[in-house]
């Protein structure tokens, strides 16, 4: 199992917001938002409800957990 | 703070080109003593002031080292991203930087040498050093001019994540010439007044680090809501730090093993900077890695 998410899709259709300025609404680095995106960190509780909360989305919208191998068949 | 930005870069970019000009006339000097004191014939006193002359351009080069590299630094603050071109900037700069005390040192070797009349194989060192020094300088210069534009900067940046990966490129190349210096000692223990080298060398070393690591506090210091790392940098310094632990005991105990017969020997002084410069080689290449 795995954390996933639609950052930048959600990204894209908040007027193309840029990383950097997700990352400044938040209060986290603009690599932290990138490394997000890319599935290479898992963001804490905290910053996952942040992000939510930017986008007046649930949670769960933007993250969902995903099987890796079965998306791969 | 325009105002202030720009006599920064001006007085920079005016260092820059007084500092290459400098560094001809030192050419020309140097080129000058050089077959007299290999052939040990006398130096006149008028030729001995002209290192006056090579000294003020090194300060001089000096100066604009630090300048620029603050220069950078800043830029890069509100850079979109840290991309190849301004590593090897930072990295150049900071080789430079501290290639200036390395000319002083073998400077001063070369007239000591010349004074006892020894041979001063010194001199094939310097002159690499130097042209390093000066071709870094142009570009630098050139760079300041025509390079850093204003268009690749953002307008504002609440946590920052470039100034901590530059402090982590300083890092690595301070502890990687630190390192080497200090095993320098094993291949030299007898042409060395170890402890006084080995202090001083260190000092040096460290200093570009300790001033980012200065900068990026000041940084902090300035951010609303202070948060030294974000969630991300905690994870990445922590799997470093682990990282650097765990390799600096294997490293200290293979020092130990590969010198038990001569523990009273070179490894009793360099023990210390091997210790201080793995650690922040690794920590700081742990940084980058992760992130």
């Amino acid at each position: 199992m795995k954390l996933a998410n639609r950052l930048r899709k959600y990204r894209f259709e908040h007027n193309e917001i840029t990383q950097q300025d997700l990352a400044n609404e938040v209060g986290v680095t603009r690599l932290t938002i990138h490394s997000i995106e890319t599935g290479k960190f898992n963001p804490s509780t905290l910053l996952v409800l942040k992000i939510a909360r930017f986008f007046k989305a649930k949670v769960e919208d933007i993250f969902y957990l995903t099987n890796k191998e079965r998306k791969k068949k | 703070m325009k105002k202030l930005e720009n006599l920064l870069k001006y007085t920079t970019v005016f260092l820059g080109f007084v500092s290459s000009v400098f560094f001809v006339i030192n050419y020309f000097i140097l080129s000058r003593l050089r077959p007299k004191m290999i052939r040990f014939e006398v130096v006149s006193q008028a030729e001995e002031n002209l290192m006056n002359i090579v000294g003020v351009g090194l300060l001089l080069f000096l100066a604009f080292c630090l300048l620029s590299l603050l220069w950078i630094v800043r830029y890069l603050k509100r850079a979109r991203k840290v991309n190849l071109f301004s590593v090897v900037l930072i990295i150049a700069g900071v080789l430079s930087l501290l290639f200036v005390f390395s000319d002083v040192a073998l400077l001063n070797d070369i007239g000591k040498q010349y004074k006892h009349g020894l041979a001063q194989p010194e001199w094939l060192i310097l002159y690499p050093i130097m042209a390093f020094q000066f071709m870094t300088g142009l570009i630098l210069t050139f760079s300041h001019l025509f390079g850093l534009k204003e268009k690749d900067k953002v307008k504002h940046v609440a946590k920052d994540s470039n100034i901590f990966l530059i402090v982590q490129y300083v890092g690595v190349v301070c502890g990687l010439m630190g390192l080497s210096l200090s095993s320098l000692g094993f291949l030299f223990p007898r042409a060395w007044s170890l402890n006084i080298h080995t202090t001083i060398s260190s000092t040096v070393l460290l200093m570009p680090y300790a001033l980012a690591v200065s900068y990026w506090l000041f940084t902090k210091l300035q951010e609303k809501d202070r948060q030294w790392y974000d969630e991300k940098q905690m994870q990445d310094v922590g799997k470093s730090a682990f990282l650097t632990l765990l390799l600096t005991v294997f490293f200290m105990i293979l020092l130990f093993v590969l010198n038990y017969n001569n523990l009273g020997g070179v490894i009793s002084i360099t023990w210390l900077p091997l210790y201080l410069f793995s650690a922040l080689f690794l920590f700081s290449l742990g940084n980058l890695y992760f992130n």
